[in-house]
């Protein structure tokens, strides 16, 4: 009861500031607990497209942390072919109640943006990314244009 | 704020704030300083539920506070440290309570019952019109039912319906008209012609007579985030301190808004309202009666004129006061006047509207328009 009071708070919060690298936030009138949004990323090469990602959060919540998981296929070293993705501030380790959700998508917008292949999910991507650069650009790029969705235009 | 954990010699790192913070000198003059209540709200807030702080609570070592519900289901829950900063948190022994904070809060919103309830409708009015689609669902659902209907209606039909929104209409006349009795009713009546699951028959009823409502989308979202609310506020715990405030509110969606932490709407104006300082002095009845409260944050639609506000203001008071004031104080009128320049007050006309008032006369930028009242008595 106490995470549906809370994340309304939330959605309308993050509704209200219009996000441009988060959009088309859509939840379910009748389970607030599942969110889905369209990553807009800024930085190449994944500004060709935007990205559905679903934040699940428990019933615990703000004790527990959300799970996210990326509904749009996405060439990064960081989200796996599954969509899951390695994200530090929502980890049990890490997770602090007083985090607000619109920092966990700004901290998922940022991973996006600029991926962190110490910390891979993906290792053969990881070690294209700090050796290849040129070489990932490309693939994540062409991939890009395959699979994501279109970016908003305004 | 920023202490390290604490090591063999207890070593503290101070923030550059910290370092070269002085202390404040003690503004003994008629100094005042205004904060916008947006800007205190981070510092109100519990960071667990974001909503003001409940019985605050206190934690010993970082010194963050929480809700004392808020922060016992989180010890519950298992989680043994500071929801703020992870700092270990043994028990209930880590904290202590803050009826200091609880204070301050207390006078800044006297009226906090009433910030609740407002908070609350807020966030149905908002989800609800961001279900803007299913909202457009309904209302195309219920213009066809009612084209479908029209032929075939007989005139009993007809008058049933121009009779449950000339309802409406006067429920909404009689609270803006400030008696203290018809609003609680009105709230019962303003809720009954729309019962939970016909809402689309709710907006064909609106369109089809005359109703002093502005716009066909305004007026539906209107109607069914009020049943809405009355039930969500039927169901929370806080039902019956929230009562009172909420028998007065049903069907003036404007004008009750006190002290506000969203971002604000450029259809919106915050505004302070506080006793004329000559006319209203200390030996006015009045002023002895409202003591602390006279002074009220509101935030309203730029559409609503001074009338609006006098009447909201004369309905407020009375509210407020109703054991304190006699009999013969009960119907209030007051002047209202804008402050241009310090010590200078221009009367304002019933008909203008805050638009129109903040354009012309507040140049202020990031702060409330301020606006004065007195009371004339009749």
């Amino acid at each position: 009861m106490a995470a549906t009071r809370r994340l309304q708070k939330e959605l309308n919060d993050i509704r209200q500031s219009g996000l441009k690298s988060f959009r088309d936030i859509q939840v379910d009138e009748s389970n607030i607990l599942t969110w889905q949004g369209l990553i807009v990323p800024d930085n190449p090469p994944y500004n060709k497209g935007a990205f559905r990602i679903e934040i699940n959060f428990p019933a615990e919540y703000p004790f527990k942390p959300p799970k996210i998981s990326f509904k749009t296929k996405i060439y990064h070293p960081n989200i796996d072919e599954k969509g899951q993705v390695c994200l530090p501030i929502i980890s049990a380790e890490n997770w602090k109640p007083a985090t607000k959700t619109d920092q966990v998508i700004q901290a998922l917008v940022a991973l996006v943006n600029d991926p962190e292949p110490e910390h891979p999910l993906r290792a053969e991507l990881a070690e294209e990314f700090l050796k290849d650069r040129k070489k990932f650009t490309k693939n994540a790029e062409e991939f890009t244009k395959k699979h994501s969705e279109k970016r908003p235009t305004d | 704020m920023s202490s390290t954990e604490p090591s063999q010699n207890k070593t503290w790192e101070l923030s550059l704030y910290e370092l070269h913070r002085t202390p404040q000198e003690v503004i003994t003059d008629a100094t005042e300083i205004a904060v916008s209540p947006r800007s205190l709200h981070s510092e109100l807030m519990c960071p667990i539920c974001l909503d003001m702080l409940k019985k605050t609570m206190t934690t010993k070592e970082c010194l963050h506070r929480f809700c004392n519900d808020c922060i016992i289901t989180a010890l519950r829950s298992g989680n043994k440290e500071c929801p703020t900063c992870r700092k270990k948190l043994v028990s209930k022994r880590s904290l202590r309570p803050d009826p200091n904070f609880d204070l301050l809060i207390s006078k800044i919103y006297p009226s906090r019952d009433e910030y609740e309830a407002h908070q609350e409708r807020l966030l149905t009015k908002l989800s609800m019109s961001h279900s803007q689609a299913s909202l457009v669902n309904s209302i195309t659902e219920g213009i066809k039912l009612q084209s479908q209907n029209r032929p075939q209606r007989s005139r009993k039909n007809h008058d049933d319906n121009s009779n449950t929104s000339n309802t409406n209409g006067n429920t909404e006349n009689t609270q803006n008209g400030g008696s203290t009795s018809a609003p609680k009713e009105g709230a019962t009546t303003a809720s009954n012609p729309t019962p939970s699951g016909q809402s689309t028959s709710n907006p064909a009823s609106v369109r089809s007579t005359p109703s002093p409502v502005p716009s066909n989308i305004s007026s539906v979202s209107k109607n069914t985030s009020t049943t809405k609310r009355a039930k969500s506020i039927l169901t929370s715990e806080r039902s019956e301190e929230s009562e009172s405030s909420d028998g007065r509110t049903e069907g003036e969606n404007s004008m009750d808004t006190e002290g506000e932490g969203e971002p604000l709407n450029p259809n919106e104006i915050e505004l302070v309202f506080k006793p004329h300082p000559t006319e209203m002095t200390g030996d006015n009845q009045l002023m002895r009666a409202l003591r602390d409260s006279s002074v009220r944050y509101l935030k309203t639609t730029a559409n609503a004129s001074v009338d609006h506000l006098s009447k909201y203001l004369a309905m407020r008071l009375t509210l407020d006061l109703d054991a304190e004031l006699p009999e013969a104080y009960r119907l209030l009128n007051f002047c209202i006047y804008v402050a241009p320049a310090p010590g200078q007050f221009v009367p304002l006309a019933g008909s203008q509207t805050l638009r129109q008032i903040n354009d012309k006369f507040w140049k202020v930028v990031n702060k409330p328009l301020e606006m004065y009242y007195s009371w004339k008595k009749t």
